[in-house]
Parts: C-alpha cells; structure tokens; sequence
C-alpha cells in the first residue's frame, strides 16, 4: 500500500483540484491525498451497508394492519458479533499504521531543507529567509522542488499556519519554536491560512505563497534584499504602499473606513494639526508643543511604530503590535513618507494607483504586489 | 428521644430520618455513604489537577521548588499536620460515640475537631501573614517590592544618587558608577546575611521573567556580576548555602528574593503553585469547619441517634479527605 | 395543561391524580423534591437554551453566505460563534439526555420512587440555572470572544479577549457541579435503589448507558472545574501556569482542557445511544440484539473516553510520539460504537416497525451517527489529520455527532417519552413532517461542510478569501440551516399544541416493556405504590393492541411476571 502511495506520489508531482480536495502541489499531499481516498472508500462502503441494511429493513419489516402481536427474533449470534467486531478493528489498523507513516513523513525534514522564519502575529505573518537577510510580509516566496522548512514564532497568542494546497499545518506557540516543512511541486501562487483562533482578524490573518523556479527564485530574493537600498528617496512612499502596505491593512484601511485601527486616509493632516485624542484625554497638539516629544510631527509616525502602546487613539483598543526589530529604518521613512504622499498614492476610493506621480527621478515604478488589499 | 424531634403528618409508620424511596434505614445508609465516597473521589481528581501541575512543574524545574521550599516555615507545617490529624483522630472518635448513641461524647468530640479545624487555620493565617508581609505573592505581584519586610534591605536609590553626584564634584574622575559604589559602602552597616540591592535581578527581564529558555539559560549567569555592582560584599559563596527553615523569632538569614542574585528565573512559579494548593485546602478546611458547626447544632438538637447517625459519618469521611490531601501537601511543599 | 376532558369516545379515562396535579403552585414546583418535576423543569431550561444556541447558529450561517461576510463585524461574529458553542455545550447538550429526560425516566425505569438524594437533585437544578445566569452575565460584562475551548495565552490576555471571561469561566465551573451531583445520584440510584429482580442484567439499556455517563460526569467533570479555576486565577493574578510570558505553557492549558472535554463528547452521545437502543427495539416491537455487548460497550467507552484527548492537539506541538499513542487509542474507541450500529440494525431484523416519530428520529440517528463516527476515522488517522484539524472538516464532524446524533436522540427521546411525561399524544402527521425537515435541513447543512473542510476552510472564520471556491457550500450550508429551523419550530408548535389539547396518552402507547410503560401517563407521584414486578424488558411477545385503550396492554393468555418464577 505505502510503495502504491509511493508510486503515486512520483507519479502526481502535480494535480488539479478534485472533489474533495483542493490542488495538490506538494510531494507530500499525493500520500495525504491517496490516504484520504482510502479512508472515504472504506466510509462508502460501510456507509452503503449500513443505510441499505437500514432501508431495506423498515421497509421489509414494517408494521403492516393488524400485526398487532409479536413473536421473538434472534437476540444475539456470537459468531457474527465476532465478526463484526475483527473485521472494522483489522481496518482501522490499517488505517491507523498508514496515518502514522504519512504524520512521520510530515513531521521530518530532510536534511538540506531551505530554512524560513516565520512570525505570526495579530494579525499578519512576517517570514524571513537568513539565507538572504530578506523579511517578507504576507507573502513567502519558495523555491520548487526544493524541501523548505518553516521555523515558526509567535508574538503573542496561538496561532497555526496552514497550507492547503500543500496538506501541511502546525500550531504557532507563544514561548517555543514549533516547525514545518513542505517541498513544492508546481510553481504559482498558493493561500496561506491562519487557523487557530487568535481573536479579531482571525479570519483576515492570510499570506500568500509564491512558489518559483530556483534561479527566479534567487533572482526575486535578491531584488528583495536590496529592495529598501536601491530604491531612490522619490520612490520609497510607492514602495511602502505596495511592498509594506499589506501588514497594516488587516487593521487600516485606505478608504477612510474604520478598522481594528485609524484609516490610513487623511491621517497626515490631522497629525499635522494635531486634532488627534488620545485616550488619556491629552491631544496630539498639546504633545506638539516645542520641546514636546512629537515636536517634529513625523516623529509622531514612526513612534507609533515602534511603541504604539505609548499613546493610544481614543476609540481604539490599543491592539497594535510593535514592529520595532521588523523595520528596517528606510522602511519606516518610507511609511512616513507614504503618509505624507497618501493623497497621491491612493485614489478617492482607497485603490492603490498604478503609477503615481511622485515627482522626481523617473525610476522603473515598484511593481504592486499581488492580493494587496484596499 | 432520639430521632423523633420533627413533627410528621404520616399515615404509615417509618422513622423520621428515613426518606420515602428508602426501604430501609440501612439502605438509605449504604447509599449515602456510597455517595459521600464518590463525591470524596471528584475532590481527588479536583486536586489531582493540581497534584499534576505540580509534578510537571517540579520534574522541569526542580530548582524552583529546592529554593522555594526553604520560605516556608517547616515548624508550623508540621504543627499544622498534627493539629489536622489530631482532629481526624476526634472526628473519628465523634463518628464512634454516635453510633452508640452518646449525645455528649458527640458534641465534645466534634467541637475538639471544631478547635482543630480553627487551629489549623489560625496557623495558616499566621503563615500567610508573614509570607505577606516579606512580599511573597502568587503570580505578579511577587515582584513588587514589600512594604515593611525583615528580609528586605532597601536602598534609597535617590540619596543614593544624590550622595553620588556630590562625590563625584571631589573626585578627580568623574565616574558615577564608581561614586554609587563608594556611597554604598558608607551606608549604614546592613545586617551580615543581607545582600546588596542588584536592580539587575529584580524585575522583569533577564533574571526576572523570562519567555524563552536561551533567557532562562543567561540568568544562571547573573551570578557572575561585576564586583562594582555588588560593593564590599565579599562573600558571595555564603550566600548559595540557604538555611531550611527558622524558628519563629530566629532571625532570618536567607536573603529576599527580589535582591537575590541567585534567585532562580519565574521563582514566583512556586509560590504560584503552592498558594494555590494551600489555599484551596484551606477553602476545604474552612467548608469543613462550616459543615462541623451544622453537624453540631443538629446533634444538640437530639436529631441524631443510635439507629441514625449517618451525616455526621459522612462528615467524617470528609475531614478524613481533607486531612488526607494535607498528609500529601505537606512534604510536598515543606519536605523536599 | 387542562384539567377537562379532551371528548374521547374511546381512549384512556383521564389520569386525575399524577405528578402534575399533586401539588399546585409556582413554589411547589421551583422547591420540588419530585425527579420527575425536575426533569420537566430541565427540559424546559434545556430546550429554552436550545432557541437561543439556535439562534446564534442562525446568525453564524447567514454571516457566512458571502465572503465577505453579509451581517456582523469582526468582534461580533467572534462572540456569536463562542456563544453558540458555550451554550450548547455546557447549557444544551451536556444536561439534555441525562438531566432532563435522565432524571424523569431513570428512577421509574429502574422501579424506584426517586433518585436516591433528591435534595442533591434540586440542588443540581438550581446550580445549573445559576450558571446559566453567570453565562448571561458574561454577556453584560464585556463579552466573550474566546470560542468555547477558551485556549490560553487569548483567553488569559485582558487586552485582547473580551471582559466576560470570568464570568463565563465560573459560570461553566458552577454548571460542572450540576452535572458532578447529577452523576453521582444516577451512580447510587443505580447501585441500591433497585428492586428485587431488577438484576444488572435485566436493567434496560438506557439505563446502563446513563450509568457509563454518570462515570464519566463524576470523573472528568472535577478536572474541568480545576483548569477553569486556574485560568480564572491566571486571568486574575498573573500566576503563570498558562501564560507563556510569565513562564507558563499553552499547551499544557489543552492536556488539562481536554483530559475532560473529551470524555465530555462521550457524556453527551452515551445517552443518547441509549435511548436509541430503547427506541429501536421498542417501536421495532423486537428484543434488542447483542444485549451484553451494548451493555458492556457502555462502560468500555466510558472509560475508554479517558485515554484519548490528545486526539484533540495532533497539531499542538506536543510530541510525535504522544500523538501516534493517542491515534491508535482513539481507534480502540470507534469499534464499539461500530458495533452498537450493527446491532440496532440487527434489531431491526424481523421486527415489526412502526414509522411513527420516535421510529424516524431513531432511523435517522443511525444515518447521520454512521456518517458521523466514519468521517471521525479520517480525523483520528494522523497523516488526514493534518490537513483537516481545525478545518470545517472537524466542524461538519462534530456536528454530526453532537447535533445530529446526541440531540436527535435527544428529540426523540423527548418524543417517545412524551406521552408518558406530559399524558397526552402528539399530532403523528407533522412530527413526521417536521423530522423530515430536520433529517433534510440538517444533512444539507452539515455535509456541505466535509467539503468546505477538505478543501481548505478554516474554523471560526467570519470571512473568507472569494477566490477559493467556498462559497457554493456556504450557501448551501445556510440554506439548510434555514430548513432545519423551520423543522424545530414546526417541533416546538406541535408539541405545544399537544400540550394545550392533545388526545389523552394510554399507559403504553408505543408497546414498552420497560417499566414507566407500566404506570399511568402521567405517572403517580410515587411512581409506584409498591415495588414492581420486573421481567425481561425486550420481550415484547407479551403485549397487544387494545382498541379501547388505544394503547398496548398486556396479552390475556400470559403470565404477568412475579406470579412466575422470574429467571
């Protein structure tokens, strides 16, 4: 049965979404895949059995006019309980020695794999590849056919993360390093899920997976490593629209609704008139004065970066995470700036432009990424 | 006499106590104490819960519980375990003397078990008074520091500060650090035993509390620290020998935690746990105290007799639990 | 309840001095000392419960009808779903077979006058309701967003999780004591208050599988009652058991949750297998098959049910070892339930079976609890597991069980003992209608989800990506929703109307040979005057129809039982 798998396995690199299951894109899912399949037809077959037995019965043996009394029937049969005790109890056997070979498999990574850390956080995933000294946000670009293990973190509370496509999942615990590896079979484009409850946006806390060639891989890493350096101070508020945009929009939106935390839309011109309140009661323009700590208003942004608790928007829960240690210091320019250049960036509806006009050297424009929200 | 205190509109004839479903007064028995058994066996597992924290946190630290332990009084634990066993000894004797009907040698009895149950608590309000007072808390609030406690040394940091700017104006260098160190020395003689303040273990943070275990791993190394952050104390090693206890009215001379550069990482994990085991105990105990006055006021009122006795039976099946779980309490906390 | 006569030519005389007309008064019924009125008064608390558990149900699927979620926001939807679950676990479920119809039918299936310590009995009813109320309480105290399993370091963090955690926390742990002394009387009810030849053996098997339950309630219950101490105190005091910034372990918050809530699963289907087996054999007028084995499958489940909870935490982080143990134990519980279907099949076997409600509701338990205990194959295998934990896979599971199996026994325990509880029969024609709607509305429902699950949708979500193809089976999913609820309100207002006027109930209107069919409906306050004769409670061959009676009577030409020698 596990070399027929085996077979399968080698066989299926790649397949389509069927009934039951969505597209298989890992070597691993063939084997979860070719288990389930055995699990259903075993469930089909009892199934049957059963419903037909049960049919057929009240139909056969059904209370017809004037049977109004009733002779025995047989009350037990010993060797057909036995039966029906062995029979199901060599199958789930069987099942349970192949799901035990499929969790071995799942649970080992090969020695080479390619190494990635993720951060889970409420409620946006952070995955970084020291390889490359490269941090992604809600994305996670991996090479094919290589096997790639995830070591994973959390900030805060539990977490899980969950690929469908590749049949793998773990938990995320506050405290430890947990880990999982897969190795992809098809390059394109895969949903990340979070899926243990971590409270509000549990249900937006989503990550795309990007599974690319070897050489584009490496090619897309590099670009990404130096990303912040290269790119010329005109470009860096396009560059945190598209490139960093999307670990705040769970929580922020473009369009002036209110979230989990203050729309991004307008939000420059009120830090620069101060109008904001906080939850203290103490206003924005009162911490403005001159010497204050908000003396430079850009200060005020890149504060509420790295200490968010530090003075809290009144209305508001105070859920921010800090992202100090996940910024890099041009990155946090470039969110000041794209705060500066907001109205330039995003139409009146919250959609994110194409190609801004940001004035300046008329660099190759930051492509947008792809499943940036609004 | 006996038995026959209530008023009773029957047309059959049965006892009293006896409840309508019952056949007899010996069936009723039986199954109360039946009962009485399997709620005794929810109290267990109740417990066990605890008992289970407990081994699992012990066998993963079990330098926490050698540090703990040696807080505790071991004096009045074991004053405690005989006043509870001397008080399962007069419940059981109440059970004895109620079977054969003897009103009076119940009553005695059962207030001498009464006299146990505040004793026992008596002693225990004391304990947790003085572990108050020295500013052992469950949980957070272990690492606030403590009001008025007699293992604490503390440092007027602001003077501290204050008499160093001051030295440093005579000094040729102006070396701060070096100047709180002089100060230190020149403050008022601290007893032989106490420990200078080290701010570096105090808190939160490394030494203090700790998420992850590469932290847990660097605070056994706060030990080592930079002499000028520990003044003229030049005994160090003295300090790893911690005594296991004290008489009352000994003076202590173990150092208090807080200003403890050993202290083990997450200590308040130990009172943690033994808080809450002592305390739900004392919950128990204070129950079992409740139940015994009931017990009392019906036994006065002569609702008890030979043939009907079966409440205060169970109740001493009760104490006898509660006694028993102290049994195991006891040298898990204030032995090992 | 009327005390006129409903104008019967034929028919049972009126039964004028019952349970319910002992004594009148609202205080006669809130201080009852009466199993039977407190099992009424369960049943109402239960079923009153159950609306509002539905409705939140109602709330969570017609959320879910569009991707982006059609009617509530974020925090909203998180208190529904957490809500839904913590009523019908702790308020619904966990009480239903063995406080509401337990109590009412036990003592006097077993021969008894009551259980053995009615004041514990009333006192359990008025610990359930005062953790009903702290539930309430939860809802005015800032909410509750944690799900039902409350899992640490969310539950314990005071800025993320809702303020009415404490209150919800002590509300369960007052509502683990109702269920702790509901499981010791059934315990010593069952040992000593039966009578001369009611046997182990002869007892019926509702019986035994109340005793396996009540094993479970006093054993597993305190150690819920312990973490949800703990997690209040943590919550409260910092004192780092759970909490991984103060030094303490997550994961051990789910060994402690879940040494009980597993068994608590079994406390919860146990029973209403039991009924099931009465039902079965009853209205297939047939001895039930492999007695023995059914019997003893209820106490091997029973303890079983303790071995097992890891089931719940493959993907937790806890070892690969651990969790390969407890996949292998968890297929040592799914035979004898395997099992039990096949002999109520086999019961089936040449009976003579009416279609009447309490017949379908037993039909279409075993239907959906086949479904139910195979897909949980899937789930105990560890290599699926992966893919499907905490997915609607595991969803649409427990659903199966806990809904479709637990509380359509439930319903049809209510159905088959309703006669008996309240004298008076329902209308036949729509509870065959409503149970359609219910059999119909619930699969659709429910197995839509098994696919939402295998392809990938998570649990406790209130949106979900448009792209992946999950909309279909949402949609489908709500509308069954919609159909099942229409079923149990047609339930609620047929019952209702038998209530108001329905025809007058014989003794034995189904053909019972379990004791409470041998008394008057309703029963007499003392259930019985004197101790009854008990024979063997599957042989049906000694009762006929009588037309006057309108109810099965015992056949002229056999001897009662007692006036024989009873082997």
């Amino acid at each position: 049965m596990m070399s027929l798998l085996m077979t399968l396995a080698a066989a299926a690199p790649y397949k389509e979404a069927t009934f039951w299951m969505p597209e298989s894109a890992s070597t691993v899912a063939p084997q979860v895949d070719g288990l389930f399949d055995f699990i259903n037809i075993i469930c089909y077959i009892f199934f049957v059995l059963v419903v037909a037995a049960l049919i057929y019965f009240a139909v056969k043996y059904r209370q017809r006019a004037g049977q109004n009394t009733f002779e025995g029937g047989p009350t037990h049969n010993l060797a057909l309980e036995i039966t029906w005790t062995a029979i199901p109890s060599v199958i789930v056997i069987v099942m349970f020695v192949l799901g035990m070979q499929t969790f071995l498999d799942l649970r080992t990574a090969p020695s080479n794999s390619y190494d990635v850390s993720v951060t889970a956080q409420k409620w946006s995933w952070t995955f970084q590849h020291p390889a490359y000294a490269v941090t992604e946000a809600a994305e996670l670009t991996v090479p094919v056919n290589r096997p790639v293990r995830l070591l994973m973190s959390s900030q805060d509370v539990l977490h899980s993360l969950f690929i469908p496509a590749f049949r793998v999942k773990q938990d995320i615990v506050p405290g430890r390093y947990t880990s999982l590896w897969f190795e992809a079979t098809k390059p394109g484009t895969y949903q990340l899920y979070c899926t243990e409850y971590c409270g509000k946006d549990h249900s937006k806390m989503l990550a795309t997976v990007h599974v690319l060639e070897w050489d584009e891989f490496q090619t897309r890493l590099g670009k990404l490593a130096r990303e912040y350096e290269d790119i010329p101070e005109s470009q860096l508020p396009a560059y945190a629209i598209n490139r960093l945009y999307n670990r705040c929009a769970s929580c922020h939106s473009l369009d002036g609704t209110t979230g989990t935390g203050p729309s991004f839309k307008g939000m420059w011109d009120r830090t620069q008139q101060g109008t904001t309140v906080f939850t203290d009661g103490s206003t924005l323009k009162q911490l403005q004065a001159s010497g204050a700590e908000y003396e430079i208003p850009e200060n005020y942004i890149r504060a509420s970066l790295v200490q968010p608790q530090r003075h809290v928007v009144q209305g508001f829960t105070g859920a921010m995470p800090s992202f100090q240690g996940q910024l890099k210091e041009r990155q946090i320019d470039a969110i000041v700036l794209m705060m500066k250049h907001l109205d330039t960036l995003v139409d009146a509806d919250g959609n994110i432009i194409e190609n801004p006009d940001l004035g300046g050297d008329e660099e190759a424009p930051v492509e947008q990424q792809e499943g940036s929200t609004k | 006499m006996y038995g026959q205190a209530k008023e009773h509109d029957h047309d059959h004839d049965h006892p009293d106590f006896l409840g309508h479903h019952w056949e007899s007064p010996t069936q009723q028995f039986e199954a109360g104490k039946f009962g009485m058994w399997l709620f005794l066996t929810t109290e267990v597992l109740l417990f066990g819960g605890l008992f289970c924290a407990y081994t699992v946190w012990r066998s993963n630290h079990p330098e926490l519980f050698r540090y703990g332990s040696q807080f505790l009084d071991t004096f009045w634990g074991a004053t405690n375990t005989a006043v509870l066993l001397i008080s399962s000894m007069t419940m059981a004797m109440a059970v004895t003397y109620a079977a054969r009907g003897k009103t009076k040698a119940v009553i005695i009895c059962l207030l001498l078990t009464l006299m146990g149950a505040a004793g026992f608590m008596a002693i225990k309000y004391v304990e947790y008074n003085h572990k108050f007072h020295e500013g052992f808390y469950p949980g957070l609030a272990f690492y606030e520091e403590p009001n008025a406690s007699h293992l604490w040394q503390p440092l007027d940091e602001t003077a501290v500060a204050h008499l160093a700017h001051d030295k440093t104006m005579d000094m040729d260098e102006s070396n701060l650090l070096h100047a709180e160190a002089l100060v230190r020395a020149e403050l008022p003689e601290a007893p032989a035993e106490a420990v200078t303040w080290n701010k570096a273990v105090a808190g939160p943070g490394p030494g203090g509390l700790t998420t992850s275990h590469e932290q847990e791993q660097l605070a056994e190394f706060t030990a080592f620290l930079p002499e000028a952050f520990l003044g003229d104390n030049e005994d160090i090693a003295g300090e790893l020998e911690f005594a296991d206890g004290h008489a009352p009215g000994e003076a202590p001379h173990m150092a208090h935690p807080l200003q403890d550069p050993v202290r083990p990482v997450n200590a308040q994990k130990f009172f943690t746990i033994y808080f809450m085991m002592t305390g739900l105990h004392g919950i128990h105990v204070v129950l079992g105290g409740f139940m015994i006055i009931w017990l009392l006021y019906r036994t006065i009122r002569g609702e008890f007799s030979r043939e009907y006795y079966t409440p205060i039976d169970l109740g001493g099946l009760y104490w006898h639990v509660v006694d028993l779980i102290w049994i195991f309490l006891f040298p898990l906390f204030y032995l090992i | 309840m009327s005390t006129t006569d409903t104008p019967n030519m034929t028919g049972p005389a009126p039964v004028p001095d019952n349970y319910l007309t002992y004594s009148r008064g609202i205080w006669s019924w809130l201080f009852t000392l009466d199993h039977k009125r407190i099992g009424l008064m369960y049943l109402m608390s239960v079923l009153g419960s159950f609306f509002i558990g539905g409705i939140m149900a109602l709330l969570v699927r017609t959320q879910l009808l569009v991707p982006e979620g059609l009617i509530m926001d974020q925090d909203q939807y998180n208190q529904v779903f957490t809500l839904h679950g913590a009523i019908m676990v702790f308020l619904v479920i966990i009480p239903s077979v063995p406080a509401a119809l337990g109590n009412f039918v036990l003592p006097i299936m077993l021969g008894a006058k009551d259980v053995a310590f009615p004041r514990l009995n009333l006192f359990s009813y008025w610990l359930w309701m005062t953790g009903a109320l702290m539930f309430v309480l939860a809802l005015f105290t800032g909410g509750l967003d944690t799900g039902w399993t409350f899992y640490t370091p969310y539950s314990i963090d005071t800025g993320s999780a809702m303020g009415g955690v404490i209150p919800a926390l002590t509300g369960a742990f007052v509502l683990g004591f109702s269920s702790i002394f509901t499981g010791m009387n059934f315990i010593v009810t069952i040992h000593r208050l039966r009578p001369p030849g009611m046997t182990w053996f002869r007892m019926p098997l509702f019986l035994w599988a109340i005793y396996g339950t009540a094993i479970i309630q006093v054993l597993a219950t305190p150690v819920l009652g312990i973490t949800l101490a703990l997690l209040v105190v943590e919550r409260a005091f910092g004192i780092g058991i759970f909490n991984p910034a103060l030094g303490g372990d997550p994961v051990l918050y789910q060994h402690f949750f879940w040494f009980y809530s597993h068994p608590a699963v079994y406390i919860m289907i146990l029973p209403g297998m039991g009924i099931i087996s009465d039902l079965i054999a009853v209205h297939s007028h047939r001895h039930i098959f492999g007695y023995s084995f059914i019997a003893w499958s209820s106490i091997s489940i029973a303890i079983f049910s303790f071995l097992v909870w890891g089931h719940h935490m493959f993907t937790s982080g806890q070892s690969e070892l651990v969790s390969v143990v407890f996949s292998l134990i968890t297929f040592s519980v799914a035979i004898p339930s395997a099992v039990k279907v096949f002999n109520w099949l086999a019961t089936m076997y040449k009976g003579t079976i009416s279609w009447n409600t309490p017949m379908l509701y037993g039909m279409g338990f075993i239907f959906i609890f086949t479904i139910g205990g195979l897909t949980g194959l899937h789930l105990g295998t560890l290599g699926t597991d992966i893919h499907l934990h905490d997915t609607y896979f595991v969803v649409a599971h427990f659903h199966y069980v806990m809904m479709g199996s637990a509380l359509i026994a439930f319903i049809g325990g209510i159905h088959h003992w309703w006669p008996k509880m309240t004298g008076r029969m329902y209308n036949e024609n729509w509870g065959r209608i409503a149970f359609s709607l219910v059999f119909i509305g619930f699969n659709l429902t429910f197995f839509s989800q098994f696919m939402l699950g295998s392809q990938g949708m998570p649990r406790r979500y209130g949106t979900y990506p448009a792209d992946a193809g999950f909309q279909f089976y949402h949609v489908l999913s709500t509308a069954g929703s919609y159909i099942l609820a229409i079923g149990f309100f047609i339930t609620a207002g047929y019952l209702i109307q038998s209530l108001l006027g329905g025809r007058r109930a014989p003794s034995n209107p189904w053909g019972g040979r379990s004791l409470e069919w041998q008394c008057t409906s309703p029963p007499p306050h003392d259930n019985f005057s004197e101790a009854p004769a008990v024979g063997d409670c599957y042989d049906f061959s000694v009762l006929r129809w009588d037309e006057n009676e309108q109810g099965y009577v015992w056949r002229d030409d056999v001897a009662h039982p007692g006036s024989e020698d009873v082997s």
